[in-house]
């Protein structure tokens, strides 16, 4: 097939957890003829969906890694990123997103816009990824379509609009009403595989034409031509469609469609929108940073004549080796290409370039602008960018969030002590949120990451992928120490073993940083300490910060400031000055009321409001501060901050407070300060334990 | 600059009823305009102010989604610190997570009893136990004389200080003798505190028509910064 890039599209299917997107996905792909049998994600032949590739994903019904594949529909070529839908795999979602052109936000029809929906959307605003939502099991009991579109605009913002009502709702869900055609769809056939076009049924017409009007009104915001013909009582389908694309690929409108992919009805309309309405990639400005010209921004031409421009976003150890994703973004990746890795400059030649299919993958010669494909055998870090070795540029780095939660892991035996390292090198390499170092005090191997969950999966995993068994600890909160005021240090570091001794002064302060977590500034006049030995104070404080003194945590957002000190011309060296920096940190900090930091959840409780009371004084008795409540008929969703210290076990508390009614997500806000009582207890737990030792 | 100042330099400082402990009654007060003239904006000045003298505040927010609610109180945070160089501006912000919280319904979902029922869980559980309401978007073309005074009883049983948003019409003349303009001219005395928000010269004054237990006095003007909805010192 002629390579035709405006035929493209990369989209991402994201959504909230169990709100159906890869049982959506299973559908696209059966329906564009890339699966000949559709396998539930639960389903009784014991398959699992064909995205849910991870053995785990099969079992716990989740999706944890972002499964890449690609479909044809009517003469276009979609690749589709499947994303996790919970948040402690977010890492997944934002990688997918800075690659995707487009997405489709799923949405559940009972549930509506949950708080997972509300991070999502707002990843995809901050890569500024065209949209359209899809209103997914409609088929069920209590399905209501239109509170959720309504949610869309009250609670995402969205300028949503429907293009398409339900015919039924709940067990009598027919089919679809399109508002574009004035027709109705039904899906004939054992899988829904057969559209069938009809009249809108007569007792629906009122509220279609109703439903036909508000969407002309906001359409023909973007289409003068459109306006005219709406005033005239003649507009097309080819000017709605025109206006609805132009609004979508302008972040301004997000169409909203309806159906029950479990079902299979409206799926194939979904992917006549996906086609029509979301971008191609000659339509998406990507920018990339010229290295050449300080980090200069220019905007990649989706070219294939062009030199390669391409992003890594996202690493896989296979059979075969590493496995690493690829966007292209400007030229064409060829076989037998040579291709630089622009961080390090590492040059690599092209060897097997395969399009992925979940985890089955076929080969291919060549991949144009705007595809997503994968490289064997090239060893690279997620979110490193290739070029053709006449440019050397780089795409924007991607958001990288912080780990709150840490746990100890001690593998079992010797052969799992080997594995758990090779488990952790390759972990730590596809996951940037995930974590580890190896505590010095107490030689054991710390992970770290984004939740109990995403911890629990990497153990898994570990476990089955590469027979290393590890014992792990109580999951532990990522506490953070900082300081809240200026304080002054003059710390001279003196030593004389015989030979020659170590000798170095540094005198500055300590202040408090708003944003940032280090600074080292240098204000040093007159070579009281010489230009070579400045690194070394620079080296010290960094190394400071590792581990204070109050919990043994990270210390964050200090910047470290020298204005004098002292040297000898024979004694000075840069160890000497490393440790005078230690000292000098050592001695300011305890000064500048150092406090510690703890991680604030933003949690979101959703379920009957009888139970609300009862959801409130949980939290509540949780440290929580509420933030506020959002009551929508029998249902309601509490919105707090709770510190993550007090949210371990919370699912079991809130199930027995609730009859199992309310659920609850929570996703990382920001570190706070610990009041004084908890300060304390942690701090005299710290100490326990290095008594201990 | 200090929270204290902050609070003392508050042009709205000579509104009463003052929200808040070191307020003898409860009272209720009103804020009355036309669609998009700010009523929120002056609601949710009021309600900062409460909470910088050390109040806890209720907002409830009638036909608004909750992250709307919060974000007029960021912004205006941010607009009152701007230019003053206040002093712990982190503590600020903490003082307002801590001592508000928004309760969003439905317009069809609010009720007396629902109000009474959400504030006993609060109150009861000693999760949030607030020194004022304000209320966003009560209906008061649909609500009679006797919800208004039903609400009044529930605040005063409960010792609160309640302030309200009340949406005029232009084409609704009809006031009460002292310029209380429709929907509120035939309730006028269940409130202590009543502002109209009127378009001026191509600007807004908030003018104060009542002021039963205040040191501002009927008549009295404050103009109101278009550009960030801010109440200004009145001249």
């Amino acid at each position: 097939m002629k390579w035709n890039i405006e035929k493209v599209r990369n989209i991402g299917i994201s959504a909230h957890i169990d709100s159906g997107k890869t049982t959506l996905t299973e559908r696209i792909l059966f329906y564009t003829q890339r699966i000949h049998a559709i396998h539930e994600v639960r389903g009784k032949d014991g398959v699992g969906a064909t995205m849910d590739s991870m053995e785990l994903e099969k079992e716990r019904g989740i999706t944890i890694q972002s499964a890449a594949t690609y479909c044809s529909w009517k003469d276009h070529t979609i690749n589709i990123i499947d994303t996790p839908g919970h948040v402690d795999f977010t890492i997944e979602v934002e990688r997918a997103l800075r690659v995707l052109d487009g997405a489709v936000l799923i949405l559940c029809s009972v549930g509506g816009v949950q708080s997972q929906s509300i991070t999502v959307n707002r990843q995809m605003t901050r890569y500024k990824v065209p949209r359209i939502a899809f209103i997914n099991k409609c088929d069920r009991t209590g399905a209501n379509p239109e509170r959720v579109a309504g949610q869309l605009r009250d609670k995402l913002g969205l300028n949503a609009v429907m293009l398409q009502i339900p015919i039924g709702l709940e067990n009598a869900l027919e089919g679809v009403v399109d508002l574009v055609k004035m027709k109705a769809l039904y899906f004939d056939g054992d899988q829904g595989e057969k559209v069938r076009e009809a009249e809108i049924p007569a007792h629906m017409m009122e509220e279609a034409l109703a439903k036909r009007e508000e969407l002309l009104d906001v359409a023909s915001m973007f289409s003068d031509e459109l306006m005219e013909a709406v005033l005239e009582g003649t507009p097309t389908e080819e000017m709605i469609h025109d206006a609805v694309r132009r609004g979508t690929l302008s972040l301004e409108m997000a169409p909203v469609f309806v159906g029950s992919a479990y079902k299979n009805k409206g799926v194939q309309a979904l992917l006549d929108a996906v086609i029509r309405y979301l971008p191609n990639p000659t339509d998406v400005e990507n920018i990339a940073l010229d290295l050449q010209k300080d980090e200069e921004e220019f905007v990649v031409r989706p070219d294939p004549e062009k030199p390669l421009i391409s992003l890594a976003f996202k690493l896989e150890d296979g059979r075969y080796g590493q496995l690493t994703y690829i966007r292209t973004y400007q030229g064409s990746l060829k076989k037998g290409d040579s291709i630089v890795n622009s961080r390090n400059g590492k040059k690599f030649k092209v060897g097997r370039l395969v399009r992925m299919h979940s985890n089955e993958m076929e080969e291919i010669e060549q991949a144009g602008p705007g595809d997503i494909v994968a490289l064997f055998g090239i060893d690279c870090a997620s979110g490193d960018t290739f070029t053709s070795s006449d440019i050397s540029v780089s795409m924007s780095s991607m958001h990288v969030p912080e780990p709150v939660i840490s746990l100890a892991i001690i593998p079992v035996d010797n052969k799992s002590q080997q594995n758990m390292s090779k488990a952790l090198n390759r972990f730590t390499k596809e996951d940037p949120t995930f974590r580890t170092f190896v505590d010095k005090e107490t030689n054991e191997t710390i992970i770290s990451g984004m939740g109990e969950l995403h911890l629990e999966v990497y153990i898994e995993r570990m476990k089955r992928e590469y027979g290393a068994e590890v014992a792990a600890g109580q999951p532990r909160v990522a506490y953070r120490e900082t300081i809240t005021q200026r304080a002054e240090f003059n710390y001279t570091h003196k030593k004389q073993t015989g030979g020659s001794g170590q000798y170095g002064r540094v005198a500055g302060y300590l202040e408090p940083m708003e944003e940032g977590d280090y600074e080292f500034v240098d204000k040093i006049v007159g070579g009281v300490i010489p230009r070579e030995f400045i690194s070394s104070c620079d080296k010290g404080f960094a190394k400071s910060l590792e581990k204070g003194s109050l919990a043994g945590a990270q210390i964050t957002g200090v910047r470290c400031v020298i204005t004098d000190g002292a040297y000898h011309a024979v004694d000075s060296s840069d160890i000497a000055f490393q440790l005078a920096a230690i000292g000098g940190f050592k001695e300011g900090y305890m000064k500048a009321s150092p406090v510690i930091m703890e991680p604030i959840m933003k949690v979101a409780v959703e379920g009957p409001s009888e139970f609300q009371g009862a959801a409130m004084g949980s939290l509540n008795q949780r440290r929580g501060i509420i933030v506020g409540t959002t009551e929508e008929g029998d249902y309601t969703v509490i919105e707090a901050e709770v510190p993550l210290a007090e949210m371990f076990g919370y699912s079991t508390v809130l199930r027995s407070l609730t009859q199992g009614k309310a659920e609850f997500t929570m996703e990382f806000s920001s570190f706070r300060a610990v009041p004084k009582s908890v300060a304390d207890s942690v701090i005299k737990a710290y100490q326990d334990e290095k008594n201990k030792k | 600059m200090l929270k204290k100042d902050l609070v003392k330099n508050n042009p709205l400082r000579i509104l009463s009823p003052a929200p808040g402990k070191d307020s003898p009654d409860c009272s209720m007060g009103v804020v009355i305009s036309r669609a998009g003239l700010g009523k929120t904006a002056v609601l949710v000045q009021i309600a900062l102010d409460a909470i910088f003298r050390g109040n806890k505040v209720l907002h409830v927010s009638i036909g608004e989604g909750l992250d709307k609610a919060k974000v007029w109180y960021d912004d205006l945070f941010h607009e009152i610190i701007k230019g003053q160089s206040v002093e712990n501006v982190t503590d600020l912000g903490d003082d307002i997570r801590k001592n508000r919280m928004i309760m969003t319904f439905k317009e069809s979902a609010f009720s007396r009893p629902k109000l009474e029922e959400r504030l006993n869980d609060l109150v009861y559980q000693n999760i949030f136990r607030p020194d004022c309401v304000v209320i966003d978007g009560l209906d008061f073309a649909g609500a009679d004389r006797a919800a208004l005074e039903d609400i009044r009883e529930l605040m005063t049983a409960m010792n609160l200080h309640v302030w309200f948003t009340a949406l005029s019409h232009r084409d609704d003349q009809r006031a009460s003798k002292n310029g209380v303009p429709a929907p509120c001219h035939e309730m006028e005395d269940l409130f202590e505190t009543v502002i109209l928000l009127q378009p001026q010269d191509g600007g807004i004054n908030l003018r104060i028509i009542k002021d039963d237990v205040g040191s501002a006095g009927a008549g009295r003007v404050l103009p109101l910064d278009t550009a960030t909805m801010i109440v200004t010192e009145g001249k």
